[in-house]
Order: structure tokens, then C-alpha cells, then sequence
């Protein structure tokens, strides 16, 4: 399925996956899409399993966190043309089947941005969040629509597929810490484009830990609440 | 003189001193040490002559002319740290960018 010569591209962003990224190569590898492993400049294994298994990569020379790696994606995406970037997890966390869904909204031309939220659909059991992260999520998700008017019900969601126009202003311009609930929120609130959330199933990870949790959900909520603030004033005083 | 004031203009002028041999080894650069320069030969003129100083601090409402060197010097170091904290942050964004288009660079050379 090659969507009639769309070109699409998955950004795996990879640091310190040497337990699940071989797995999620073979998966990635025998789906219809392309790939991009940006290795994060990792401190175990995972650059020798990607060269060795010659999967199609590339290697920051430091390790910049999951906006810059992501970022790089992008900018990938953007000077290879690609019509679709998608993001997507290296330790298992994504369920590859449901890009289909994900990707549909785009193709179709009834969104530029399309977000996997596993808080849409409930009959989906989802195992991924803790309680404390869920009600982050809330915060976060009541923050959005009192600033900017509209609801995202994950606005923390690292499954995310954009159309051409998001692709180039990511690769010019992304949030380095917390992406994913900042872009969101400038994309809605400032921005012509439409954003659409889809449901999807999250798996539990396989390894590694997610770069937020416990009481680092508190942390990162008021960091983003912040910088939403700071987006806000900027942008008025303009 | 009294023995403050003499201890006062040799601690400015080492550290004069110090910040010329920076700029000798180009350890510092000439655009960033115009305030570092000045700041030495403030001192050692307040050093050298008080009274005028002394007398706008009483002006201000300060007591002594400790207490507004203080209050000065502490402004001027926030303020350094302050200007210190951006070009960090507009480095920080450099760095990040050549390190992204090199790493693309590198990947499309193995090709």
C-alpha cells in the first residue's frame, strides 16, 4: 500500500533502546512505510544494533532530548520530500496498525496534524498511563482549551502523523522540551491548520522508561502550563 | 589615603591586570570586555577620589557609600548573569541546529 506515491515517513526517535529497537526495526522494516532512526546519541548499544543491522539511521553527535531528535526528523522529512511524517516509538509503545487510521484524516484533507489519543475511544483498555499522568493530562488537556479555546484530550501524545506544511514549520521551528502538548497548543490556537484526534491503543512499553513519570509529571505539567503562559503573552503582544 | 582605599585600587588594578592578559591570550573577547575593562577603572577613580561619589550616595538617601557600592555591584552582577543567560540560551539553540544538520550531513555522506 503505497497510497497512490505518497511518500510517507515514520521518525523514530531512539535513546538508549538497545532492548527494543531491534523489534521495532523488524516492524518498521516490514511495513509499507519508510523510516527514520535518529539516534540520540546513545550511551548503549543501540548505534552498533543500527549499523549492524543496517537499518536506515542517523546519529546525532550528542544527546539533544526527544524535541531535538524529533526535529531532526522533520528536517529529514522536509529535505526528502516526504508528504507524511509520522511519530512513532521505539520501545514498543505505538501499535504500527493503527497508522492507517492515523494517516487517514491527512489523506483525506480534512486535517494537517492528526494525534493518537488513547483517551477518545475507552472501549480501547488502555495500560499506559498512571493515575498521577492521567490527571497531568487533564491539567494540561484544561489548559489548552482555556487558552486556546478547543480540546485535545492527549495532548501529550508522542503518535503523531503531519501533512507537508506542519513537516516544513517543525523542521524551522520546534519546541526543544515538551514537543508535543506546546506544538499542539501553537498549532491550535495560531495557526490555520486543523488538528484531529484519532483513537488508538497503546501498549505497555517494552523497555526502557518514559522520559516523564512519577513525580516528574508535576514538574513537566507546570513547565508546560508555563510556557503555554509565555506562548501566550508573546504572541498577543505582536 | 586611607588603607582602604589604597586596598581598594590595587585589588582593581589586579584585576585590570587580569583581564588584559585574557584579552592578550584571546581567552576573552574584545567585544565582550569593554565592561570588564571599565569596570576595574571605575573603581580605581572611586578608589582615587570618594568624596564625589560619597556625597551623590547621601543625595540618594544612602548612608554610607558602602552600602550604594553594594547595592550597585549587585545590580551589575544580576544584570551580567541576566545577559549571560541569553547568549547561553541563543548558543544552546546554535549548538542544537549544527548538531542536527551535521548529523544529516554525515548520514546522507554514508549513502
Amino acid at each position: 500500500m503505497k497510497n497512490s506515491g505518497t511518500k510517507i515517513l515514520l521518525i523514530i526517535p531512539a535513546y538508549n533502546e538497545e532492548e527494543s529497537i531491534l523489534s521495532t526495526i523488524k516492524t518498521v522494516s516490514s511495513s509499507p512505510y519508510d523510516y527514520i532512526i535518529i539516534n540520540d546519541g546513545s550511551t548503549d548499544k543501540t548505534p552498533d544494533i543500527l549499523d549492524e543491522s543496517n537499518a536506515n539511521h542517523i546519529d546525532l553527535c550528542f544527546n539533544l532530548g526527544i524535541g531535538g531528535a524529533v526535529q531532526t526528523g522533520y528536517k529529514y522529512a522536509s529535505e526528502n520530500n516526504y508528504d507524511i511524517a509520522i511519530q512513532f516509538d521505539a520501545d514498543g509503545q505505538h501499535d504500527i496498525n493503527y497508522i492507517e487510521n492515523l494517516i487517514k484524516p491527512i489523506l483525506e484533507h480534512k486535517a494537517n496534524l492528526t494525534i493518537g489519543s488513547c483517551f477518545i475511544d475507552k472501549t480501547l483498555k488502555n495500560k499506559r498511563s498512571s493515575t498521577i499522568r492521567r490527571l497531568g493530562i487533564h491539567f494540561l488537556s484544561g489548559i489548552i482549551k482555556l487558552f486556546s479555546g478547543k480540546r485535545i484530550y492527549d495532548p501529550t501524545s508522542g503518535f503523531r502523523a503531519a501533512d507537508k506544511s506542519i513537516i516544513k514549520k517543525f523542521a524551522d521551528n520546534y519546541s526543544l522540551e515538551y514537543p508535543e502538548p506546546i506544538s499542539n497548543f501553537e498549532l491550535l490556537k495560531y495557526s490555520k491548520y486543523t488538528i484531529k484526534e484519532v483513537p488508538v491503543k497503546m501498549n505497555r512499553r517494552k523497555a526502557g522508561h518514559s522520559s516523564i513519570h512519577s513525580w516528574r509529571t508535576i514538574y513537566a505539567a507546570i513547565n508546560v502550563f508555563l510556557s503555554i503562559l509565555i506562548l501566550n503573552f508573546r504572541r498577543n503582544k505582536k | 589615603m586611607t588603607n582602604l582605599q589604597i586596598e581598594m585600587a590595587a585589588a582593581a588594578f589586579v584585576l585590570l591586570l587580569f583581564i588584559v592578559i585574557c584579552l592578550k591570550k584571546n581567552s576573552l573577547s574584545i567585544k565582550n570586555s569593554v565592561a570588564w575593562l571599565l569596570l576595574p577603572i571605575v573603581f580605581i577613580i572611586i578608589a582615587i577620589f570618594p568624596e564625589p561619589l560619597t556625597a551623590f550616595a547621601h543625595w540618594l538617601g544612602f548612608e554610607t557609600l558602602a552600602n550604594f557600592i553594594f547595592l550597585v555591584i549587585i545590580a551589575l552582577l544580576i544584570l551580567i548573569c541576566f545577559f549571560l543567560s541569553i547568549s547561553n540560551s541563543k548558543q544552546q539553540n546554535q549548538i542544537t541546529k549544527l548538531n542536527q544538520e551535521l548529523s544529516l550531513l554525515k548520514q546522507k555522506n554514508k549513502k
